[in-house]
């Protein structure tokens, strides 16, 4: 169990270190409400998107086109990293404030 | 918040359905079983504190993690829970219609031997099981990763757990419109589609932490016709696996797990060969 543990935390790691130095993204996210609502980053790169949850509600960041989910606490901040993207929009949405709806557009 | 809603009824009704039968007999005048009402409601008590125990270790479990080791630790989470509906489902076909028979005759011995421990246990072990169980799957679900639980899933759990009573007091009551057999039946699709939607998103993470490769990174899309960024589009995908966007990886599991679930569906169908007693 240890082992697993120590595993992981040596991954987590690993993968930290490798999205220091990433064209990076500020997403809030705030009680429904995104800022910017459209991000726009380059595309066939690897980003990074910081998500700061500014609201009081717990919020995710997901996204089943990008492969990504992202549950905050209120006040939380955490990032994801995104694969190389083709050209295009790419679609985000907070799942605990489903009129939030934003997109990444990818050029 | 559907999800949470169904699970929570369905896992509330199974338990209930223990409770239920165990009350009825022994509250039957008839067995003069009444000393061991008690029992029974300790036996509840109990096994909702070990199911509160749990739920709340795994959000405190969360909270020590950090980073990429809470992503792992929740993609094993979802993935577990996706293998113990499907396990859950085949258990209840098996045992289902044997259960009430089984729970009175061990009934009957702990009223022979005068001691209703046994019934303690018994309740204790299926309250704790459902509730542990709903507690696995409420957190795949992303309930109380973020340290806190929005009202609205609060709101959620008591309605799930509010149609739960109302559909044992109905089955209860109708024996003759509704029946248990029906309810197990139509339920268990539903279930089975929740874990392939469970499995897809644990499968979306482990693409996401590229331990597993896309294939194909996108077949198809269908966003036009049900776009899974859309509030309908995000509950037919957590409740079926549905993705607008399917990778090669998405599909192939997919259609590899229906096969599974129809092959097992199909062996638990013929009859089970009758076990002897030694």
């Amino acid at each position: 169990m240890t082992a697993v543990v120590v595993t992981l935390f040596a991954l987590g790691g690993a993968s930290l270190a490798r999205a220091d130095d990433l064209p990076t993204f500020r997403l809030e996210m705030n009680n429904g409400k995104l800022n910017p609502a459209r991000i726009e980053v380059p595309a066939g790169k690897r980003i990074k998107i910081e998500v700061h949850n500014t609201g009081t509600n717990a919020v995710e960041f997901e996204s089943l086109q990008l492969r990504k989910e992202k549950v905050l606490a209120p006040g939380a901040q955490s990032f994801v990293v995104i694969a190389p993207l083709q050209p295009g929009e790419y679609k985000f949405f907070d799942d605990f404030h489903q009129q939030a709806q934003g997109v990444i557009v990818a050029k | 918040m559907g999800q949470v809603m169904f699970i929570v009824w369905r896992e509330s009704v199974e338990a209930l359905l223990v409770v239920g039968i165990l009350h009825a007999w022994l509250a039957n005048p008839d067995h003069g079983a009444k000393r061991g009402l008690p029992y029974l409601w300790a036996g509840v008590a109990l096994g909702i504190a070990a199911a509160i125990g749990l739920g709340a270790a795994l959000v405190g479990f969360t909270e020590v993690l950090s980073g990429d080791a809470q992503d792992y630790f929740q993609t094993a989470m979802v993935l577990v829970a996706s293998v113990l509906i499907v396990q859950m489902v085949f258990w209840m076909k098996r045992n289902g219609r044997t259960l009430k028979r089984d729970m009175e005759s061990s009934l009957q011995k702990n009223h022979d031997q005068g001691t209703w421990w046994g019934v303690l246990v018994l309740v204790a072990l299926a309250i704790a099981r459902e509730g542990s169980e709903t507690a696995i799957f409420l957190y795949g679900l992303g309930f109380g990763q973020g340290g806190s639980v929005p009202m609205s899933m609060w709101l959620a759990v008591a309605i799930g757990f509010v149609l739960a009573l109302v559909t044992f007091w109905l089955l209860q009551l109708g024996g003759k419109i509704f029946s248990w057999r029906l309810f197990f039946r139509v339920t268990e699709i539903m279930l089975l589609f929740l874990a392939a939607g469970l499995l897809e998103s644990g499968l979306d993470r482990l693409i996401s932490l590229e331990l597993v490769p896309t294939l194909v990174d996108q077949l198809w899309d269908t966003s036009a016709i049900l776009d899974d960024a859309s509030p309908f589009g995000s509950l037919v995908a957590t409740l079926t696996g549905y993705r607008a966007h399917p990778s090669g990886m998405n599909l192939l599991v997919y259609v590899a797990y229906w096969l599974f679930m129809w092959a097992l569906l199909k062996r638990a169908g013929t009859p089970a060969k009758q076990v002897k007693p030694a």
